[in-house]
């Protein structure tokens, strides 16, 4: 939510600046150069398939004809400079964009070949499977067991007390959290710290059993020890999960992805491996992000 | 575990939220329902408040008179011919409105008939006469038609509260009144008019005499009072707490007693009014002065929140932009920084003043439920308030009091939706967003 | 002199005081502005303030004791038969002498009256003009003094902030006067009161007829005064005020956080609040002359046995009276709960009603509890609804039909009309409203450390 008001601001000062003639006939231009995506969209196995989405926050068009396959089993970054439109995309995925007044969605997202944004789709089961994890962590103000119990529960996924305790246990260990909280599950989730606040989100996502795991920024309110934990956790989740990661740290991206996309006010400027992105980037925007001209 | 196991793991979960979706979704279109049946349940609750009180009070703005032709006789008004307004104020005009009567019903001639037959009139209506003789000494020995407010029982049947299909003895007017006031009507000599009385008059026993302009005039004064004392003391508090007050167990002390003042029953203030103010101080007992006091003491932890409120929404950058040319503290609250803050804490102040004008529990307790036909003319002469006049009427057993008392609510919240509206006004003409 | 016109005498004063002071302040500096400490109007309002503060001290001190004073000279006159009467005799001697002076009244026989009248009204025009004399010649020389110490180094300034701290200072104290005047008003009365009926038959009896108790001396043989059946009757209508503010306020409250578009807010909020605005002795009205009705006739329809002050019917239209109060303050915590938390319980595949119950509520709960108590410190103190709907018979009973009395109602019968201060009856609602004062403080306090504690949370 924050990050969205953010990035919209940041939009319409951009916008404000440019107001000017010659200002504006150069971004036309920008604009026509830069419409086709470079590099392969596509995905042979594609988990999710986004097609010619667009975003509109009331008249702001926040992000403009992207698409975008995510595979099986992969986690693919996506990165670029403050309200370039990637959480807003990553929230297009499980429709989180619902909850914002305003908002308005186009195009296509396929998960599994099942269109998400047809009408009559009930978002419940579509987050149940498309879970997601915010920029700051946001554990209920509950008991750490209750906060990851607490998807099991409301879809009713375990029949009996002994199976939603197994689930738990198992979210919590495939969180890498379960060693630090098994003595203190009745502890409420907000005395934990940062690091552990967010893997305890990550667990409660889990608990629920998606099938891909969108992260918003996920480390940017951590220390670097928490980071570095959250990250091996990326690492082995990859295994059983498709996974989008916002990032804001290129290094970051490099470390935990095999695809990155990046994003430029709006529009999704290059797509590919993350090795190719980071030492042969074909777009000069992307060249001038990834080398710190901006940013 | 490898990736297959854990898709067939998650095909499964689906398997079970889509089979409790439609039980969920159920459920949430009841609480949504819940909700909105809440709203519609205190609309409702409003709608019939304001409709009850609207239709009980909106007849009580009309009259009904009835057209005399009275004969001036200057045997009755001015037996001595003196002529001077003091002969003139205390003649006996009642009798001449019983000759008028008695020449429009010839054959009304028993006792009790003729008195049945006066009661068409009501009793404060010698005292139009008497005004009117007053106001045009030149009518006497002359005669003119007069209308004068008719009695308590012809008002109800004119305004349909008198069931005429009823038996007779069910009744308040009896078949032989009906006739006459049929009679009166044919004749055209029964109108309904525009109440002024009501507008003018003070309070009275005779429900057709009864008037708010007293009850009013007392609601004036106390809420002027109040405005008086708790603006400036409010302000000032609020001006002290927000910007110079340090950070201390004082002044926490003094802000836990502000928001608790704000929620101790008004009926508390009203025993302090009468134990401090009254039987302490000796100020005059209900008078507005005390009542104003009183309200004063209520309605200043409002204006301080609400002051507070202001205060605090004044960006800091003001406050340093001030002090960085050299301006003392003093002078940067003063120039800069209240007249910033100036129509919030007016907006507080006005919400205050109409919580004072509705206000009437403690003014119980300090004697301002006297019943006062006076008006008053000045902050300690004894007067009662509008709420009071209110609840005085709803007391009243006789039937025409259920109409002015509604009548008077009406005036009440008129005022109170001025104020408020005048609030509302303030706060959108003036909001400012830093 | 009359008081007024010397008032009057006293802002003209001190108006020519603020153009001496400022005139004296370009002398000093010999028209050069820049060699004073302070800006001229400075030195004007120190000079005005000089002038006015000492006379406006000496005119309050003056009429906060000349009243008494004169009392007591007018009763050390008079002869010595009326003096020796018991305090009672006395102060009606001296209300006789008031009406007198007053010219209301008949105009009195009794020489002794009229002597005290006349010189009770010599006695006061000799105070107002030595106080006349006095505060004039103060307001003078005060003017004179400061216009002395006038110098181009004086720090006007500084002295006229200095003052007007002092002024900000004892306002914001006015809170704190007031509270102790609270406590010491209803106290000193109570204690009276417990010297009459012992403390414990008071919190403890459960027969409640004041009314017995009209003379001093029937004390404790005929008049009642335990008050358990007020207590009980003022917890029975909060209770039922509670049954109806607490669920409707709080769904009404939830639909517009959470459900409703802007318009329907924009529109249903005000309409809510309206109902906060209406003046409680209209919903008394209300209560007595149309729900209370409604009530009788439909419990009687339903072969019910029903009062016509049915303790319903009040806490019925108390609650109404609390519904916006409690919707707009669950309002304020429901919008408190960060969006954050929504989200995760969103992304999670919550409904929102799951979201809303599950987590949005627990998270606002200690604001709402808060908000809860307030509502009910309310409910307790409500004066004029249950006075004008509720009954006078003090019943001890549970049942919502029947009529009940309440501590407020209780405190407006016995301090209404005509009243003896020293009788056990009036000390009797002192002694309620001082449990009325501790018991709304206690709910005000925790309150707010609930509240207190719940913003935290969130800040």
């Amino acid at each position: 939510m924050n990050t969205l008001a953010e990035s919209s601001t940041v939009q319409s000062r951009e916008s404000v600046k440019m107001k000017s003639p010659e200002k504006e006939a150069l971004i036309a231009a920008h604009q026509r150069e830069f419409t086709k995506t470079i590099g392969e969209i596509a995905s042979p196995n594609p988990r999710i398939a986004a097609r010619e989405v667009n975003v509109y926050y009331g008249d702001k068009h926040a992000i403009q004809n992207i698409g975008l396959d995510i595979g099986h089993n992969e986690v693919i970054a996506l990165i670029g400079p403050s309200g370039c439109g990637k959480s807003t995309f990553l929230r297009c995925l499980n429709r989180m964009n619902d909850t914002i007044p305003g908002c308005r969605v186009t195009g296509s997202i396929r998960l599994d070949g099942q269109d998400i944004y047809e009408g009559g789709l009930d978002v419940v089961p579509l987050r149940a499977q498309v879970g997601m994890v915010f920029q700051k962590p946001n554990p209920f103000p509950k008991s750490i067991y209750e906060n990851v119990a607490y998807g099991p529960k409301i879809h009713g996924l375990a029949s009996t007390k002994a199976e939603l305790e197994e689930i738990v246990e198992t979210s919590l260990r495939r969180a890498g959290l379960w060693d630090e909280v098994k003595d203190d599950l009745a502890k409420p989730g907000t005395s934990l710290s940062g690091g552990q606040q967010q893997r305890l989100c990550i667990a409660r996502t889990i608990a629920v059993g998606p099938e891909v795991i969108l992260m918003d920024e996920p480390c940017s309110a951590l220390d670097p020890i928490a980071t570095a934990k959250i990250e091996q956790l990326i690492d082995e989740l990859r295994e059983l999960y498709t996974i989008a990661i916002v990032t804001h740290s290129m290094q970051q991206a490099a470390r935990v992805s095999q695809r990155t996309a990046y994003f430029h006010l709006g529009r999704l400027i290059e797509v590919g491996e993350t090795a190719q992105i980071f030492t042969n980037p074909r777009h000069p925007l992307t060249e001038d992000y990834i080398t710190g001209r901006f940013g | 575990m490898n990736s297959e196991v854990s898709q067939v793991l998650s095909k499964r979960n689906l398997d079970i939220v889509n089979a409790s979706l439609k039980r969920r979704h159920a459920a949430e279109s009841r609480f949504r329902l819940y909700g909105l049946l809440s709203i519609g349940a205190g609309i409702l609750m409003l709608v019939i408040l304001l409709g009850s009180i609207f239709g009980k009070g909106y007849r009580a703005f009309s009259q009904t008179y009835i057209g005399l032709d009275v004969h001036f006789d200057p045997a009755v008004i001015d037996p001595e011919g003196l002529r001077n307004p003091e002969a003139l104020a205390g003649a006996d005009y009642n009798a001449l409105l019983k000759r008028s009567l008695g020449e429009l019903f010839p054959e009304v001639t028993d006792r009790q008939e003729k008195r049945a037959l006066n009661r068409l009139v009501s009793g404060g209506a010698a005292y139009s006469v008497r005004d009117e003789v007053l106001a045009h000494p030149e009518l006497l020995g002359g005669t003119s038609r007069l209308w004068v407010s008719a009695g308590p029982d012809v008002d109800m049947l004119e305004k349909g509260y008198v069931d005429r299909d009823a038996a007779e003895a069910e009744r308040i007017m009896k078949d032989r009144e009906l006739g006459w006031v049929d009679k009166l009507k044919a004749d055209g000599r029964l109108e309904r008019r525009f109440n002024v009385k009501f507008f003018t008059a003070g309070d009275s026993r005779d429900p057709e005499q009864a008037g708010i302009w007293g009850a009013l005039m007392g609601s004036l004064y106390t809420v002027l009072v109040t405005l008086v004392l708790s603006l400036p003391i409010g302000v000032a508090a609020a001006i002290y707490l927000e910007e110079f007050a340090p950070r201390n167990r004082w002044v926490d002390f003094i802000e836990v007693n502000i928001n608790n003042l704000a929620a101790v029953p008004s009926i508390v203030f009203g025993l302090l009014g009468l134990a401090v103010f009254i039987n302490f101080f000796g100020v005059p007992r209900s008078s507005p002065l005390v009542g104003g006091l009183v309200l004063t003491l209520m309605t200043l932890p409002v204006i301080i929140i609400a002051a507070r409120s202001a205060l605090k929404s004044v960006p800091p950058s003001i406050r340093e932009a001030a002090m960085g040319i050299g301006a003392s503290p003093m002078q940067t609250v003063f120039h800069h920084v209240v007249p910033l803050a100036m129509p919030g804490m007016l907006t507080g102040a006005i919400i205050g003043m109409s919580r004072a004008l509705g206000e009437s529990a403690p003014l119980l307790m300090i004697g301002m439920v006297a019943f006062i036909v006076d008006i008053p003319h000045s902050i300690f002469d004894p007067a009662t308030v509008l709420p009071v006049q209110v609840y005085l009427w709803a007391d009243s057993p006789e039937r025409g009091f259920v109409e002015r008392t509604s009548a008077a609510i009406l005036v009440l919240l008129a005022f109170l939706i001025l104020m408020n509206g005048t609030a509302v006004y303030l706060r959108r003409r003036f909001e400012r967003r830093w | 002199m009359t008081k007024s016109t010397l008032f009057f005498v006293l802002v003209l004063l001190c108006l020519a005081a603020y153009r001496v002071g400022c005139h004296r302040s370009m002398q000093v500096a010999s028209g050069n502005i820049r060699a004073l400490h302070s800006l001229p109007g400075y030195y004007g309002f120190f000079t005005a303030l000089w002038c006015c503060i000492p006379a406006l001290i000496l005119l309050g001190g003056w009429l906060a004791f000349e009243g008494s004073i004169i009392t007591q000279m007018i009763v050390s006159g008079l002869p010595e038969d009326v003096r020796s009467q018991s305090p009672e005799q006395l102060g009606l001697i001296l209300n006789d002498v008031r009406n007198l002076v007053a010219g209301k009244g008949a105009s009195s026989q009794n020489l002794v009256l009229q002597q005290a009248a006349q010189d009770y009204i010599r006695l006061h025009a000799l105070s107002d003009m030595l106080l006349g004399v006095l505060a004039l010649s103060a307001a003078v020389i005060g003017g004179f003094v400061a216009r002395q110490r006038i110098q181009v180094s004086l720090k006007a300034r500084n002295h006229v902030e200095g003052a007007l701290m002092i002024f900000l200072i004892a306002c914001s104290m006015v809170a704190i006067f007031t509270t102790v005047g609270i406590v010491l008003s209803v106290l000193f009365e109570s204690i009276r009161f417990f010297q009459l009926v012992p403390i414990t038959e008071f919190l403890f009896g459960t027969d409640w007829s004041p009314q017995m108790a009209i003379r001093p001396d029937q004390v404790g043989s005929s008049g009642a005064f335990g008050a358990v059946p007020l207590f009980t009757g003022t917890l029975l209508i909060s209770a039922i005020a509670m049954a109806v503010a607490v669920p409707v306020g709080l769904l009404s409250a939830i639909y517009m956080a959470e459900y409703a578009s802007p318009q329907v807010r924009a529109f249903g909020k005000p309409l809510l609040e309206i109902l906060a605005g209406v003046p409680t002795v209209v919903y008394g009205f209300f209560a007595a002359l149309t729900v209370a009705p409604f009530v009788r006739d439909t419990a009687q329809s339903m072969g019910l046995d029903a009062s016509s002050e049915s303790a319903l019917a009040a806490g019925l239209v108390m609650g109404v009276m609390i519904i916006p109060f409690v919707s707009s303050l669950a309002d304020d915590f429901i919008n408190a709960v960060p969006q954050s938390l929504r989200d995760g319980a969103y992304a999670l595949g919550a409904t929102q009603s799951e979201t809303i119950r599950n987590v949005v509520i627990p998270a606002a709960l200690p604001g709402i509890v808060g908000g809860i108590l307030l509502a009910v410190s309310r409910a307790i103190g409500e004066t004029m609804i249950v006075v004008m709907a509720a009954g006078l018979a003090a019943n001890l009973t549970g049942n919502p039909l029947q009529a009940v009395t309440t501590v407020t109602t209780q405190i407006v019968t016995l301090l209404v009309g005509d009243q003896e201060f020293d009788s056990p009856k009036t000390l009797a609602a002192f002694a309620l409203g001082l449990v009325l004062f501790l018991a709304t403080l206690a709910l005000n306090v925790l309150a707010m450390h609930i509240v207190r504690k719940y913003r935290e949370q969130y800040e």
